[in-house]
């Protein structure tokens, strides 16, 4: 990951790469604080959502049309997309939750899978997408702009690299510090044990299903206006690059994770003025999952029990 | 304890066991067969945009067959399995307008270059969890995806990728048929046969020496290695078997739609894919058949002839693959048959409550 | 003759199996242990399932930690374990059979070889019939006689009479007894139950904390103040 921030430096035109550097750091600290949400809710129930992408898709769009077609204040929609996403995550988590809470990951994921193509389904019917009509979901903080060491940022991408710092921080000072902390992690460690020591086991994964979902909805709140465009195809796959950041992380370290989200997101960018790659960068989230993934399974164990599907 | 037969008594009652089919064999080669004329005959009466959604169907089966094998009989999820169809559609595309070659070369041809490709996708991966395999594969497709929206189909260009942006209007190329079946009819009955075939080979496979060890490695991974079962090489078996169908599904697909564009293939493919499989049935051969008629000819209907939105249909896969993840895990190929027979039975007590007679199940 | 040479194993943070030294002379031989001492781990190492950090094991001359898992069953290193894992989908006889599929040993002694091992356990379910509809104690005898079909050289058993009533463990007791000299093979049997031990095994091995602390003659061990200071700890502790 450093090799990509070296290669910039080694003699190459800074002017020429600071915009995309400050896309990138935008860009990759949503990946990452996506990548954290992803993360501790992994930690808290075993589930890896992959409907987090589609749950902030659906908040953006439910946000579009509050802003485009009802006179409501605007920062009615945006806490609503952000709401949105923590009441959706929740609902799944306290419907199925418990139906699933004794199957592998591998069942527990793929019930994620029937919940983005719920939501697919649901965005494709209410708002399809046709020749040239697009959407967009601008935030006020992007009207307002500064320089940085000589390039142009905007407020977004202050805030999307902000926050995903913060929420490393603060996710780590709760899970190391406060008593609900110290359940996610026991539970991480074996429900059943957690449970007969008297910890409300229902009521933590609720909390952190919520939690989880609010960043989902903030992620999909805040993506449009990095990527300029309401795509929600678009957004409910970038949960790939979050998945990305979150496997670099190897589904444990939250600050391995942020590094890995912003990784992912300045290796998008940086790629993008090379006319050669530029149409391949959209594969870089992808391909370093999967380097991730096979540097970190080197060892291989076998399970002496039988599988219980 | 019984008694064990001399040997003169073994052979002749293992020649009679080969010889008389018992009925449970019977009657499923019976349905088999009244199926396939079926298909062969009855169906493509019905109208012209219904046979090319029947050769979807017929397409969609393969590769949900191999998916259904791979999860249902090994416990293998792959997530990719969309772009290997891209794979083999690629590639079917490339040799029809580089090559001269025969479509049931290049049929071939598609399917082992996509198996080789999936084998070497799958190789650094099949020591993973399960879990881990399929985040992998899900990557691969997202790769495949980024790749195949930059380079698109091949169009009777040069170069590697076989494509210009100028193609010459005057014949715009496209992929050939097979010279028996050029007609859509026809050429709805070769892609049956050959999903028959292929539903041919995966039923060996599962019968035999393979099947055996594909179900004791889902059990018992240490129970299959303590009996000498190279799992490894058992689980590549399998994924070079699933992508193998993936690339034949391609070249027949290339065929059908004859000039294959990148916007056909979404990323969502992949989760539907799964979805269908999954309701469809993965531990009998026919949830392939099911599967199919899901992907292919619910939108159609949906679209066509009742007039719905056909986005509807993700919701009803996503409602579906809940369902059958938490209650029905052999999806409707295995519930159905329970659900009729449990139907049977309450229909025959109540003949029995009203006749009087004849109502003991 | 099974020869252990400062055999370690370590992960997460512990070491189940530290230098351990030990040689199981012939015949059948008993490995015994409080829990948690190392004896399944020993079991797994052997299997090919855990990667030892240092040591060797030769078995009848050869160097076992140098063939592939997989090639372990079909050389002769049979096992079973401690929850059974019997392939419910499959017949008794598929079963069974397995370790003559992957081989590559032609298929013409199979079936009297596959009926003998049957015969040998004393199961008497058809062998066509499918494990998952048989109980504990014939799907315990399917994995034993997927152990001992064919020519077995080890036979590892891993509490083999866990969980099965009074009958059954004698019933076991005596296949166990006869394996030896039906097969010629060695087997080493892990068991908490010491009559059954000591009615099987003519040496026994005793680890603690992943050491070897005593073997010899089954009588002598199990009269070893050591040994029985493993199990019951120490008299000083009040």
């Amino acid at each position: 990951m450093d090799s990509v921030v070296a290669f910039a430096v080694f003699g190459v035109d800074w002017e020429f790469f600071k915009p995309y550097i400050v896309l990138g750091l935008a860009l990759g600290g949503v990946y990452a604080l996506s990548g954290v949400g992803i993360v501790v809710l992994y930690q808290a129930t075993g589930v890896l959502n992959l409907a987090f992408g589609a749950i902030g898709a659906a908040g953006a769009l439910i946000a579009y049309w509050m802003i485009n077609h009802t006179s409501w204040p605007h920062w009615l929609a945006y806490v609503t997309c952000v709401a949105f996403g923590g009441v959706v995550n929740l609902a799944y988590g306290l419907f199925f939750g418990p139906a699933f809470a004794a199957r592998d990951p591998l069942v527990k994921m793929m019930g994620t899978l029937g919940l983005a193509l719920i939501l697919l389904g649901l965005m494709a019917w209410r708002a399809p997408v046709g020749g040239a009509f697009a959407r967009f979901l601008p935030l006020p903080s992007s009207s307002h702009t500064f320089t940085v060491f000589g390039a142009f940022v905007n407020w977004t991408q202050v805030i999307a690299l902000v926050f995903a710092i913060a929420l490393t921080v603060v996710t780590t000072a709760f899970l190391r510090y406060t008593n609900l902390g110290t359940a996610y992690r026991a539970i991480a460690n074996d429900r059943e044990i957690t449970a007969t020591l008297g910890v409300p086991v229902r009521r933590v994964e609720a909390s952190a299903w919520f939690g989880s979902g609010l960043v989902a909805g903030a992620a999909g709140l805040l993506l449009p206006d990095l990527l300029t465009s309401l795509d929600y195809a678009a957004l409910t796959f970038l949960v790939i690059a979050a998945l990305a950041a979150a496997l670099i992380g190897r589904l444990q370290s939250l600050w391995v994770t942020l590094l890995g989200g912003l990784a992912v997101g300045l290796a998008q960018a940086l790629f993008a003025p090379y006319a050669s790659i530029t149409q391949y960068r959209s594969a870089a989230p992808f391909v370093l999952a999967i380097v991730a993934l096979l540097w970190l399974s080197r060892r291989r164990v076998v399970t002496i029990t039988r599988t219980a599907r | 304890m019984s008694v064990t037969p001399s040997p003169g008594q073994d052979t002749a009652a293992a020649a009679r066991a080969a010889l008389t089919l018992d009925r449970g064999t019977a009657v499923r080669v019976v349905a088999i067969a009244a199926f396939l004329a079926i298909a062969l005959f009855a169906l493509p009466t019905i109208g012209a945009d219904w046979t090319t959604t029947f050769t979807s169907v017929a397409i969609y089966s393969i590769i949900t067959l191999g998916l259904g094998i791979l999860y249902g009989r090994v416990g293998l999820i792959s997530l990719g399995q969309v772009a290997l169809l891209v794979i083999g559609v690629w590639t079917a595309t490339r040799l029809n307008f580089a090559t001269g070659l025969s479509f049931p070369l290049v049929l071939l041809l598609s399917g082992l270059i996509t198996c080789a490709i999936g084998v070497l996708i799958g190789l650094p991966a099949i020591r993973l969890s399960g879990l881990h395999l399929a985040l992998i594969t899900l990557m691969a497709a997202g790769a495949v995806n980024v790749v195949l929206v930059a380079i698109n189909f091949p169009n009777g260009g040069g170069g590697f990728t076989g494509r210009t942006s100028t193609p010459d209007l005057s014949g715009l190329q496209a992929v050939r048929r097979p010279s028996i079946a050029e007609g859509d009819t026809a050429y709805y009955r070769y892609v049956v046969v050959v999903a028959a075939l292929v539903f041919l080979v995966a039923l060996l496979h599962v019968r035999s020496k393979p099947g055996r060890a594909w179900a004791a490695i889902r059990e018992s991974e240490p129970a299959a290695l303590a009996a000498g079962v190279n799992v490894v090489f058992y689980k590549l078996w399998a994924f070079a078997l699933a992508s193998f169908m993936a690339g034949v599904a391609g070249a027949l697909l290339a065929a059908q739609v004859g000039q294959p564009t990148a916007q056909s293939f979404q990323t969502q493919d992949s989760l539907t894919l799964l979805a269908v499989t999954l309701i469809g049935g993965i531990y009998s051969l026919w949830g392939a058949v099911v599967a199919g008629c899901f992907s292919q000819l619910l939108p159609f209907l949906f679209q066509v002839q009742w007039g719905f939105n056909p986005n509807f249909v993700l919701i009803l896969f996503g409602a579906g693959l809940l369902q059958v993840l938490l209650t029905a895990p052999g999806g409707l190929a295995q519930q159905f048959p329970k659900d009729m027979a449990s139907l049977g039975r309450l229909a025959w007590r109540g003949v029995g409550k009203v006749t009087g007679r004849g109502g003991r199940t | 003759m099974i020869e252990v040479d400062g055999l370690t194993v370590r992960f997460a943070g512990v070491t189940p199996i530290d230098g351990m030294n030990v040689t199981f002379p012939g015949g059948t031989c008993g490995l015994i242990g409080p829990n948690g001492a190392g004896k399944t781990t020993f079991f797994n190492v052997l299997s090919g399932f855990v990667k030892p950090a240092a040591g060797s094991i030769r078995a009848f001359g050869e160097d076992i930690l140098r063939m592939a898992d997989y090639r372990r069953a079909r050389w002769g290193l049979r096992r079973t374990f401690q929850t059974e894992q019997a392939i419910e989908q499959l017949s008794v006889f598929d079963n069974v059979a397995m370790i003559y599929e992957h081989s590559g040993v032609k298929g013409a002694g199979k079936r009297a070889e596959v009926q003998a091992a049957i015969d040998f356990v004393g199961l008497e379910t058809p062998p066509r019939a499918r494990v998952g509809g048989l109980g504990a104690r014939e799907r315990r005898l399917v994995e034993v006689a997927r152990a001992v079909v064919g020519s077995p050289r080890v036979v590892l058993l891993d509490e083999p009479a866990a969980g099965l009533p009074e009958e059954e463990t004698e019933h076991l007791r005596r296949v166990i007894q006869a394996i030896p000299g039906q097969f010629g093979a060695l087997v080493v049997l892990v068991d908490h139950d010491m009559s059954l031990v000591r009615a099987c095994c003519e040496t026994t091995a005793v680890l603690d904390f992943g050491k070897l602390i005593a073997s010899g003659p089954t009588a002598e061990v199990l009269r070893d103040e050591n040994v029985i200071r493993a199990y019951l700890g120490t008299e000083d502790v009040a």
